[in-house]
């Protein structure tokens, strides 16, 4: 999972029967960087758009799944879906060390 | 699998029912060099890693799926706590 930031909504006039009533947010990935930072746009990131069935507002970070897990909700169905906002984050303790070197021995 | 380092925690109220009562963890993947790559990562951790531990995390939902159940939208699970990792010698005229 990575995380995101809410930035807007897609609303689909037709859709596959699926994806009917399923509500569609805009995600912006969060970098290393802007989580150290706590604010501030990161445009090298491309922003993603993901299912929302937890009601997540604009500007609010959440941690979205991507890939075959995504559909899961559905199951045993099967959805379209390879985004998905598993949960809205109320606080992150990010503590990354100084010298981003990692040591291996 | 890819081996992450682990740079905090995370807290959530509102989520998929089926994640109630899980440990989240942020870690960024390392490659081989050590550096860090790529966005920070949401990952299960049922091991009780810490901060700054190095750890091996799988991207197959399937763990999550079992512990969880088939309708769990979550796919990095902490599968081991690392203690050493050799670093790979770069290759004498080898093909990238």
């Amino acid at each position: 999972m990575r995380l995101g930031i809410v930035r807007g909504r897609v609303v689909l006039n037709l859709a596959t029967a699926s994806l009917l009533g399923v509500r569609l947010v805009i995600v912006e990935p969060v970098s290393a960087k802007q989580l150290a930072s706590g604010k501030g746009a990161d445009t090298a990131v491309t922003p993603v758009v993901a299912v929302d069935q937890l009601g997540a507002a604009e500007g609010q970070m959440v941690a979205f799944v991507e890939g075959r897990e995504a559909a899961n909700p559905w199951w045993p169905e099967i959805a379209p879906v390879d985004a998905y906002c598993s949960l809205i984050v109320e606080s992150v303790d990010y503590r990354p060390p100084k010298n981003l070197k990692h040591l291996m021995v | 699998m890819f081996l992450a380092r682990i740079d905090g925690t995370m807290v959530s109220t509102a989520k998929h029912a089926s994640l109630q009562g899980c440990r989240f963890l942020i870690g960024q993947r390392l490659e081989s060099d050590g550096q860090t790559s790529g966005e920070p990562l949401v990952i299960l951790d049922w091991l009780g890693a810490t901060d700054g531990c190095t750890v091996l995390v799988t991207t197959d939902g399937d763990l999550a799926r079992q512990k969880l159940g088939n309708t769990t939208p979550a796919r990095l699970v902490v599968v081991g706590i690392v203690d050493q990792a050799n670093q790979p010698k770069p290759v004498q005229g080898g093909a990238g």
